[in-house]
């Protein structure tokens, strides 16, 4: 009778849930068991809200699960968010859900049918995925199409997760019928579905078979489901070549709408498709496709910077193939202030790609523009415009127009400190594209060379001494003492990179004639013992023997000394045709970033992420134990704080935060430096630039001369 | 806030209280069966709990919270999860399985331990007694050992599932039980 007496108090003065010296999860973990159906739809609520304020609440989950087994569905679903957020770090108590799961599956409530089916397949647990067969199966059938439309999703998804379970369930025949669904959403999900699969295992389903066969359901999809849907499904028709022009027509007309979304991936993602069916329908540069396209592109230069910046490596691809379609959208392509460098820099390499050389007029606003940008702070920002001066030039390549691009390189030269390396270098390019007979301009270069005092401390990169001594080489009449400069060149030989040292051996070997007989031995032998430059010692080794059979073929060393140079046409990098066409097929993708064939970057693994996935029962059983044998013992926070799995928790986020953080870094090439903008354009063309360093010197060097 | 006093309400009279009972014993004793026929009064097919079942029944003017944990060897480690607030425990025991008797006292005995545990009333059910094969109640309770237990209300009731026999008597004995314990 006391017994009694003492629970009734007990009872009647828990009544406020007041916050405990125990506290907050302590609470919260005895109002999610409490007597009252209430006080437990409150504690559920309550912990919720913890969750979305970003606390670690994991620790109720066992406590949570058992409401799970409820007729409300507010409640239900708010156990289910519960689930689907902390499923992971308790792999092992998923499994008490599995009844529940099995029997919503086949509730009354479709909503409550999708959102078992939906969080079922979600769940990274390979325990729960056993059981998943029977719920997937009633669930494709339903009668409900929103049932359906779910249900098609997370064969998708369970095929991420564990992609031999999928195929021995046979869902993915499933799904293939789902494309005849009588309801819409139910064939664009299946379709999107499809071709997710289809992207991470090209051998399991026959998409482009199944493209062909579908063709109008898939362009129909398009305007049914969600944007990342449509992504997927526009993914999936680029990958599809049309039978004839009639159907290419129809895909162009189609994903034409698509074209004004407002999300830049579905944009970029439509642009690819049409691309892709251009050349079947044989659209001339008048037709209105082309005005499409070129709306679609300037419309991403309205987003943030980040996407700007992968907009601009787009269009720099697109432009490739078709270079008149943004011809009359400079001005967008003008650089703002605020912009970040990176979009900058991008911005001036797609504004000269873009310039229409046959439009002096647009040149020469071009011309206004660019010298503003020459007269800006950021260093990297000013030799960028530097060297697209130049680029202009040469593509304008009218001698007026070049002798104007050069007075403004000299103005900057001898008006700005510290770019006398960019200047260089641009007015080489210069005069290479104008050829020897530009006497006039080639005065004006080699006496503002003249000038300079101590060229060996005034000039810091490579490719500018390179470009000097070519200069020298080039044109000795036009300097006092040539022979002075190229030997305090030579004194420093072993100091120089392989561009000078290749450049300054061609240089004397052209010159021999005028200079004394010792210092070409010197050279010769410095070029052939003291360096590492496996180009460098062949051309000297070269050179050697040639000079040594002078006097019976007296002729051959004449003739590669008075050889005239070609000139060059053009100093924008381009892709070869095959990248080109492969980069165009990747739109979108972040190959169209880096510029590099999804197939040679590498894949990661498909099963990477969930370390807690492939456990042994045993194991599970064995940290289901544990688990519940510390939630025994935590009754705070504080206590909380110390407890593995949150720490093994943040542990994860900052390496995750890490990741990122160096991804970003890759992207932008924040943390390695950046590539000097100084070089050549062919310099700056990824695809070589790393493997084939070396050979790309000789090849720049064989230009030159 | 109105559902904050309509809890408060709920407790100062003791409204929508319900009451816990755990359906507890080795896989396939029939506990799924048991429960379903006590909630809607037929046989059911069931496959093997993999989790919970739980329903709310109301008996006698009682609300009952009835939960069916699975039985099989992967889940009896987590039955401990939901000892808490529990008023009482239905064991039930397949009489059949005369193989499994160790294994079944051992896993009541272990349970009984719990000190969350240590105020709840024990029903066993010596269940399947329609079949020629089952051990008589008495000698179910010899195999588990019951004569040891000490403070505590306890009883065994045979029983069958499928044609019902004893499933009420035996509810009925719990819940005076259980109604006399919590006033
Ligand atoms: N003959 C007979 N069969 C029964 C009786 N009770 C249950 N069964 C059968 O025993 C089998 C298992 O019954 P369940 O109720 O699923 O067993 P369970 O205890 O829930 O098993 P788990 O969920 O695996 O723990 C089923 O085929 C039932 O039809 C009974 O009293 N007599
Ligand atoms: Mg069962």
């Amino acid at each position: 009778m006391e017994k009694m007496l003492k629970k009734f108090i007990q009872n009647a003065t828990r009544v406020a849930p007041k916050i405990s010296k125990k506290g907050e999860l302590f609470e919260l973990r005895n109002g999610l068991v409490s007597q009252y159906p209430q006080t437990r739809k409150d504690a559920i609520k309550k912990t919720i809200q913890q969750m979305t304020l970003g606390k670690d609440v994991s620790s109720l989950f066992p406590d949570i699960l058992k409401n799970i087994a409820t007729s409300d569905v507010e409640q239900k679903k708010l156990v289910y968010l519960y689930v689907m957020n902390y499923a992971e770090t308790h792999p092992e108590l998923c499994i008490l859900a599995v009844n529940t799961f099995v029997s919503d599956a086949q509730d009354t409530n479709p909503l409550i049918r999708c959102m078992a089916i939906r969080t079922m397949s979600m769940i990274r647990v390979d325990k729960i995925l056993e059981y998943v067969e029977i719920p997937l199966r009633k669930t494709l059938q339903d009668d409900n199409p929103y049932v359906r439309k779910t249900a098609v999703i997370c064969v998708a998804k369970l095929f991420a997760l564990n992609k031999e379970l999928c195929q021995e369930l046979g869902v993915l025949e499933d799904l293939i019928s789902a494309l005849e669904d009588s309801n819409p959403m139910v064939v664009a999900n299946a379709i999107a579905a499809l071709s997710d699969i289809y992207e991470a295992d090209e051998s399991v389903v026959p998409l482009p078979k199944l493209i062909q066969s579908h063709v109008s359901q898939f362009l129909l999809a398009l305007n049914e489901c969600t944007e990342w849907a449509r992504i997927i499904i526009l993914g999936a028709l680029a990958e599809y070549t049309a039978k004839d022009s009639l159907e290419a027509q129809e895909i162009i007309d189609r994903v034409t709408p698509h074209l004004q979304h407002v999300n830049a991936a579905v944009v970029l993602a439509s642009i690819k498709v049409v691309i892709k069916n251009l050349p079947q329908v044989q659209a001339n540069t008048e037709s209105p496709i082309f005005s499409k396209l070129s709306s679609a592109l300037v419309s991403l230069m309205s987003t943030p910077p980040e996407m700007q910046y992968v907009a601009l490596r787009n269009i720099r691809i697109v432009l490739e193939k078709y270079p008149h379609i943004l011809s009359r959208e400079l001005r967008i392509f003008y650089v703002k202030f605020n912009d970040p460098l990176y979009v900058k820099l991008e911005k001036i390499d797609t504004l000269v790609r873009l310039v229409d050389p046959s439009n002096l007029k647009q040149c020469t606003l071009l011309l206004a523009e660019l010298k503003e940008y020459a007269m800006e702070f950021e260093p990297e920002f000013v030799s960028r415009a530097i060297l697209a001066l130049s680029q202009l030039g040469v593509k304008y390549s009218e001698p007026k127009f070049i002798t104007k691009v050069l007075e403004i390189i000299i103005e900057l030269c001898n008006t700005r400190d510290s770019f006398q390396d960019d200047c260089l270098v641009a007015m080489c390019n210069l005069l290479r594209h104008a050829g020897p007979d530009q006497e006039g301009m080639v005065t004006q270069v080699c006496s503002l060379a003249e000038a300079w005092s101590s060229v060996e401390n005034l000039l810091q990169t490579d490719y500018a001494k390179c470009n000097y001594i070519w200069l020298l080489g080039q044109f000795p009449q036009k300097f006092n003492n040539v022979e002075r400069k190229l030997q305090a060149s030579i004194d420093s030989f072993t100091q120089e990179e392989s561009l000078t040292q290749m450049s300054l051996l061609i240089s004397v070997v052209k010159l021999h004639s005028i200079l004394p007989g010792s210092m070409l031995q010197n050279l010769l032998e410095l070029a052939t013992t003291s360096t590492d430059e496996v180009d460098v010692r062949d051309m000297a080794i070269m050179y050697w023997r040639c000079l040594s059979v002078e006097s019976s073929h007296d002729g051959l060393i004449n003739e590669l000394c008075n050889s005239s140079l070609p000139e060059i046409a053009t100093t924008l990098d381009t892709f070869s045709p095959e990248l080109l066409e492969t980069l165009l097929r990747e739109l979108s993708l972040l190959s169209s970033v880096y510029f590099k064939p999804v197939s040679t970057m590498t894949k990661p693994k498909s099963s990477s992420g969930n370390h807690l996935k492939g456990k042994q029962l045993d194991e599970l059983q064995f940290m289901a134990q544990d688990e519940i044998l510390k939630n025994m013992n935590e009754d705070n926070l504080l206590d909380f704080d110390n407890d593995w799995p949150a720490a093994s928790n943040s542990n994860y986020k900052s390496e995750a935060q890490g990741s990122t953080v160096d991804y970003l870094n890759d992207i932008f090439g924040l943390s390695s430096p950046a590539p000097p903008v100084e070089n050549s354009m062919a310099d700056l063309s990824l695809n070589k630039k790393d493997e084939k360093q070396k050979s790309s010197n000789t090849q720049d060097l064989l230009d030159l001369f | 806030m109105g559902n904050f006093f309509s809890s408060m309400f709920d407790r100062l009279w003791g409204v929508n209280r319900e009451m816990r009972i755990l359906i507890l014993g080795l896989d396939g004793a029939g506990k799924t069966t048991i429960l379903y026929r006590l909630q809607i009064g037929e046989v059911v097919t069931t496959k093997p709990t993999i989790g919970f079942n739980v329903e709310t029944l109301v008996y006698k003017n009682l609300k009952l919270n009835v939960w069916d944990l699975g039985g099989q060897t992967s889940i009896r480690p987590y039955w401990r999860c939901y000892y808490s607030n529990t008023a009482a425990v239905i064991f039930v025991v397949d009489s059949t399985d005369r193989d499994r008797m160790p294994t079944a006292a051992h896993e009541l005995h272990l349970m009984l331990r719990e000190d969350e545990l240590q105020d709840a009333a024990l029903l066993v059910f010596a269940n399947k007694q329609d079949q020629p094969a089952a051990l008589s109640a008495s000698e179910v309770s010899r195999e588990l050992n019951l004569v040891e237990l000490k403070d505590r209300s306890w009883s065994i009731v045979a029983s069958s599932a499928t044609n019902g026999d004893g499933i009420s008597e035996g509810l009925d004995w719990l819940i005076d039980v259980v109604r006399e314990e919590q006033m």
